[in-house]
């Protein structure tokens, strides 16, 4: 049976889910509102119950239940129901039934839709109340009951505004503007972004609607006009991030839902159906569809429980780890230069325009004496080093390193290799010394590893190194684009980025003396002298622990939560739960640790905004990202030297014979590693 | 215009390809005409010739890549200088500033180490022959001492209960380990179980301790894995000392013979192509250490590199003193450098290059040195155009064992000059004289 806990979640949550939130109190409130009907109200709440039972009688299983579109839609047709007939035995009845209906159309329409990666939404919601409505023309039974929605609760205010907030109550079939008026105050406690486009969404429905029909009256009076603030909630902030670009498409789809409501509700009112969400529906799962499906770039990929979480989500991902997962380390070690970039004057061009070539210079040459034999050159015989790790998929490497001045036009890729790599995409070499691969076909590869040495096969004027990313594992594949995931230029340590040409850079060698003393394990138990102004105070506890995704944390006694992970080639911290703690200073203090330790380094990071600023700071600079993205960046600086990160917010340190981090200083503040 | 001298007629053949399997036939001739910015004339003026010439800069940069190789993977290496390769002091100060410690294997060389500042802690002494008194200031200068046989053990002992201490000690271990010739002659041998039952008797005696594992597996190693299966013994070995031992190994030590970029005999691929690059070294070593660690702390890795710190940067210059037609048409040049000053002449095929570009066609030579000796040929067969007398020629690469092996034998031994990091060449070494040879005579 459900845990107590679950259950009230499993009620409360839906009706969030309604307004694309995700809280249960915002839950809580929002059925009180609904109580402003209570046929409503209790309609919905008996569509809710039904579906939990429906559920549990086929032993479902509870964790489908947590993701709320299998309840929602229930609701929806609960309400939906409420809306129609005040609760009676029948009508409850008629709400089991539709309950079950609903919730198993759902599963079905979800596993159909997530082949192709789009929600339901409420369209089983749309669907199933449509045939209930039908239905109904004939249950004479039930025409005793029928509800009188004219409102009571209304209050005078002009009709522009009016008709906004009545749009939407009637989400929650309340079509009164108190209703409304509460909902729309609760939306802009808990997002501002939701409430901006519900605006936006809204006025400009209306102005598309009143223009086409020639009544800007009428517009106002359109009793489905809240589909134009479903979609444009959808669309951008949803499922779409908060930005410019999708506000524009936004509005593009609330345009278009317009024109689907009035054509829905020609041919529904011949039967008299009520349109309710079938053009949000129609509208939003179209536009998802071909977003999806062309790897649209500002998809929200990871919603979170509201528009401005899943934009701060989103930016520190780009900042912190780069806007593509195509990743790659240099292939090589020490110090080269960059002699073609993408998009370059010769050969990287078109669909080879993704790719890097790779020199290695002294004193601005390229080669030593007059280079006019290949071992005059610096870069002939270097080792070349995997660049991810993964499966050699195809591979070549006896063909004859060319003479100086000569270049083999025929085999124009020379000795190559191709890796499939563990993410997926394809990453090529060429130009390898022959017989140098010590590799074949079918061997795994670890990132770093040496593969081969770097010759002067195909079509290849001087020894360099040429590497490019495909989508395909065939020699000649169009490329992808990339980054490289770490490089050193000078001093400075540079994550996910793409050097420029003519650029000397150094390789990251991982050194495993530092990956090994972060690679925590699930109960590993850290446990800290805490000192103020070098006087003892306590101890300190951090555990390791993980949650249902898998997502490892460490975790203080007061059940503050930071999240890590370990990377190949770094360990960082990319979530915090929680109040002000040392935890929540760690992060500050140590936001990501490179496993390198030859020399001195200094890099940025970009640290969450939450972290960083005061809550209504925050709630600003979220607002103020939707329009330029560069607000959210907090760049701060931080020095590593192999066993000390510092900053301006203090220092973090490692000990090589020891496990995790043996001392946190900041603020007078230190905590120190108890063995 | 000068006259030209007249010389006897030759056929030669000349190939007129393009390139062939031999390489391109226009591009033959090997000119060097300075080091680091000095031209190589202007060296023999100055500093006489022949002389043997290092560049600072070329050993930081074979210094730095094969240490950077290795402390980006690895995060305790240190290396040692094998005094044996190259003992000039001046040479030996280069590594000690780039942060190198001392590696000896002579009384003489440890002598020679201390007088150049080092302490005893940062010297390893190695080899097979320790006298008992040098032994003994070894020990009580806190040296790391590398034990080779049961007799220095037994000499180790005495001195230990002499000084009344429990002695801390590195033991030399050889091993097979699938390269041939095995170095087996040096250290304990591991399989057959010698190594562990020295180390027990340490043990035993309660007047030394194991700290440290140290192999050399051969030299000019042409293929890392050989350290790797090296790497895994010791690890090994280590573990199961300090299981049965209750104790700590602190450092492991794999020794020298990484390759430099020479041409060895018999071998008739490039040097690019054949030879390990150091990031294949620090790989096949450090993911060893990595992958079988299994005490709380990474032990230090010590490396006694040489020959791939110096070879490449060291140079020798000897000018042509004239020439002569042999009756099988083959022109012999008669050098002021010969191979009393190149010790590996018989291993090593040389890279051999003019001061300037000469006019005429390539033919055939061989190169003599100034001895009155039958078999002081630097080079049997090379294809050079017509050389005149006080043409310059490079050879190299020659930084290791070439100068410390070099015989005082008919000539006297050359100077040596080391080019700084300015570019600056300075004598680090005269040319002996009379009185150098006599010295000591009675």
């Amino acid at each position: 049976m459900f845990k107590h806990e679950n259950l009230i979640t499993s009620i409360l949550k839906p009706y969030s889910s309604l307004l694309f939130l995700n809280n249960k109190y915002m839950g809580l409130l929002l059925i009180l509102i609904t109580f402003t009907n209570p046929s409503v109200a209790i309609s919905g709440l008996f569509g809710v119950f039904f579906t939990i039972l429906f559920a549990e009688l086929i032993e479902f299983k509870e964790s489908y239940l947590a993701q709320g579109f299998y309840i929602y839609n229930s609701l929806l047709v609960g309400m939906g129901i409420g809306f129609l007939f005040s609760p009676s035995l029948i009508s409850i009845a008629l709400i089991a039934i539709a309950s079950a209906f609903t919730f198993m159309f759902s599963f079905m329409l979800n596993r159909l839709f997530s082949t192709y990666k789009i929600p339901i939404l409420s369209l089983p919601f749309s669907i199933v109340t449509m045939f209930i409505y039908l239905a109904s023309l004939k249950y004479s039974n039930l025409l005793s009951t029928l509800v009188n929605n004219a409102s009571s609760f209304d209050i005078e205010l002009p009709l522009i505004i009016s008709g906004f907030l009545k749009s939407f109550g009637t989400i929650f079939f309340l079509p009164s503007n108190i209703a409304g008026l509460a909902i729309a105050l609760l939306v802009l406690y808990f997002s501002r972004i939701l409430f901006i486009m519900a605006v936006s969404g809204y006025y400009f429905g209306i102005m598309v609607h009143s223009y086409l029909i020639g009544s800007y009256e009428q517009a106002l009076y359109n009793p489905y006009a809240f589909n134009y603030i479903l979609v444009a909630v959808a669309l951008c902030g949803v499922f779409l991030l908060p930005t410019w670009k999708n506000y524009i498409l936004a509005l593009i789809g609330v345009a278009i839902s317009v024109m689907l409501t009035d054509a829905i509700s020609i041919l529904f009112s011949y039967y008299s159906i009520p349109v309710f969400t079938l053009p949000f529906n129609i509208t939003v799962i179209t536009f998802i569809f071909i977003l999806s499906s062309t790897y649209y770039k500002e998809f929200n990929a990871e919603i979170k429980s509201s528009p401005e979480e899943s934009l701060s989500n989103y930016l520190s991902k780009i900042f912190r780890f780069g806007k593509t997962h195509v990743k790659l380390s240099l292939p090589f070690s020490g110090e080269w230069q960059v002699y073609q970039a993408f998009n370059d004057e010769w050969t990287h061009k078109g669909e080879y325009r993704y790719a890097y070539d790779f020199v290695k210079t002294k004193d601005g040459k390229t080669y030593a004496n007059d280079g006019l034999y290949a071992s005059d050159y610096y870069a002939f015989g270097e080792s070349i080093l995997a660049p991810v790790s993964g499966y050699v998929v195809a591979a070549q490497h006896d063909l004859v390193d060319n003479i100086i001045g000569e270049v083999d036009r025929i085999n124009n890729w020379g000795n190559h290799i191709i890796i499939k790599s563990d993410s997926g995409f394809f990453v090529e070499i060429s130009h390898l010394m022959q017989y140098s691969l010590t590799y074949k076909v079918g061997d795994y590869i670890e990132a770093n590893a040496i593969i081969a040495k770097c010759g002067n096969s195909g079509y290849s004027p001087e020894p360099h190194i040429h590497i490019q990313a495909q989508y395909l594992g065939v020699l000649g594949g169009f490329t992808q684009e990339f980054c490289f995931s770490e490089y050193i230029q000078g001093e400075q340590l540079i994550f996910n980025s793409v050097p420029k040409k003519g650029k000397s850079l150094r390789a990251v060698i991982k050194d495993r003396s530092i990956s090994s003393r972060l690679h925590f394990i699930l109960d590993d138990v850290f446990e800290y002298e805490l000192y103020k102004n070098n006087i003892y105070v306590s101890s300190v506890k951090f555990c390791v622990k993980m949650n249902a995704y898998s997502q490892f944390y460490l975790q203080d006694e007061l059940g503050n939560e930071l999240y890590f992970y370990n990377d190949t080639k770094q360990f960082y911290f990319y979530n915090y739960q929680g109040e002000e703690s040392h935890l929540k200073w760690l992060f500050k203090l140590a936001p990501r640790i490179p496993f390198v330790s030859s020399q001195a380094l200094n890099f940025v990071d970009y640290l969450p905004v939450y972290l960083v600023k005061s809550k209504l700071q925050s709630v600003v600079i979220e607002l103020l990202s939707t329009l330029n993205q560069n607000i959210y960046k907090q760049e701060h600086h931080y020095d590593f030297d192999g066993r000390c990160i510092r900053s301006e917010y203090g220092k973090v340190c490692l000990e090589s014979a020891n496990k995790a981090l043996t001392l946190i200083s900041y603020n007078h503040t230190e905590l120190r590693r108890k063995l | 215009m000068e006259k030209l001298a007249y010389e006897k007629p030759t056929i030669n053949k000349i190939d007129f390809a393009m390139a062939s399997k031999y390489g391109s036939p226009i591009n033959t001739q090997k000119v060097r005409t300075e080091i680091d910015g000095i031209s190589v004339n202007e060296l023999t003026e100055k500093f006489g010739s022949p002389i043997f010439v290092f560049s600072e800069r070329k050993m930081e940069e074979l210094y730095n890549n094969l240490y950077s190789a290795f402390s980006s993977r690895y995060p305790d290496v240190q290396f040692g200088w094998s005094y044996k390769t190259n003992y000039l002091n001046a040479i030996c100060k280069v590594f000690h500033r780039l942060g190198s410690c001392a590696e000896v294997v002579s009384e003489f060389e440890y002598q020679k180490a201390r007088a150049l500042g080092i302490e005893g802690k940062d010297i390893i002494f190695n080899g097979p022959y320790k006298p008992y008194e040098d032994l003994k200031i070894a020990v009580q200068e806190g040296a790391k001492i590398h034990v080779d046989n049961l007799f220095e053990l037994d000499d180790l002992e005495k001195i230990a209960t002499e000084l009344g201490i429990v002695i801390p000690l590195a033991i030399r271990i050889n091993m097979d380990i699938g390269v041939y010739p095995q170095w087996s002659r040096f250290g304990f041998n591991y399989e057959n179980g010698d190594a562990y039952e020295a180390i027990e008797r340490m043990y035993k005696s309660k007047k030394m301790k194991l700290v440290g594992i140290h192999s050399h597996i051969g030299t000019f190693m042409l293929d890392a894995n050989a350290y790797r299966n090296a790497t895994t013994i010791i690890m090994q070995l280590k573990e199961q000392v300090e299981r049965d031992f209750n104790s700590e190994i602190a450092y492991i030590d794999l020794g020298g013979g990484f390759a430099s970029k020479s041409n060895l005999k018999g071998i008739y691929q490039s040097t690019d192509v054949i030879i390990p690059t150091p990031d294949d070294y620090a790989e096949a070593i450090t993911n060893v250490i990595y992958d079988l660690n299994k005490s709380e702390n990474l032990p230090k890795l010590y490396l006694e590199t040489g020959r791939a710190l110096i070879d490449e940067a060291g140079y020798l210059l000897t000018s042509v003193h004239g020439y002569k037609r042999f009756p099988d048409g083959k022109k012999g040049y008669i050098l002021d450098a010969g191979v009393n000053l190149l010790y590996t002449s018989t291993w090593y095929n040389f890279n051999i290059e003019t001061d300037k570009h000469y006019e005429g066609e390539n033919e055939p030579s061989l190169l003599n040195g100034p001895l009155c000796m039958n078999i002081d040929i630097i080079e049997e067969n090379i294809t050079l155009p017509p050389l005149n007398r006080g043409t310059v020629l490079s050879i190299s690469p020659v930084g290791a064992y070439n100068y410390t092996q070099a015989m005082q034998f008919i000539r006297y031994k050359p100077a040596a000059v080391l080019i700084d990091r300015g570019g600056k060449a300075r004598c680090i070494k005269e040319v002996d004289d009379l009185a150098t040879i006599n010295y000591k005579e009675i």
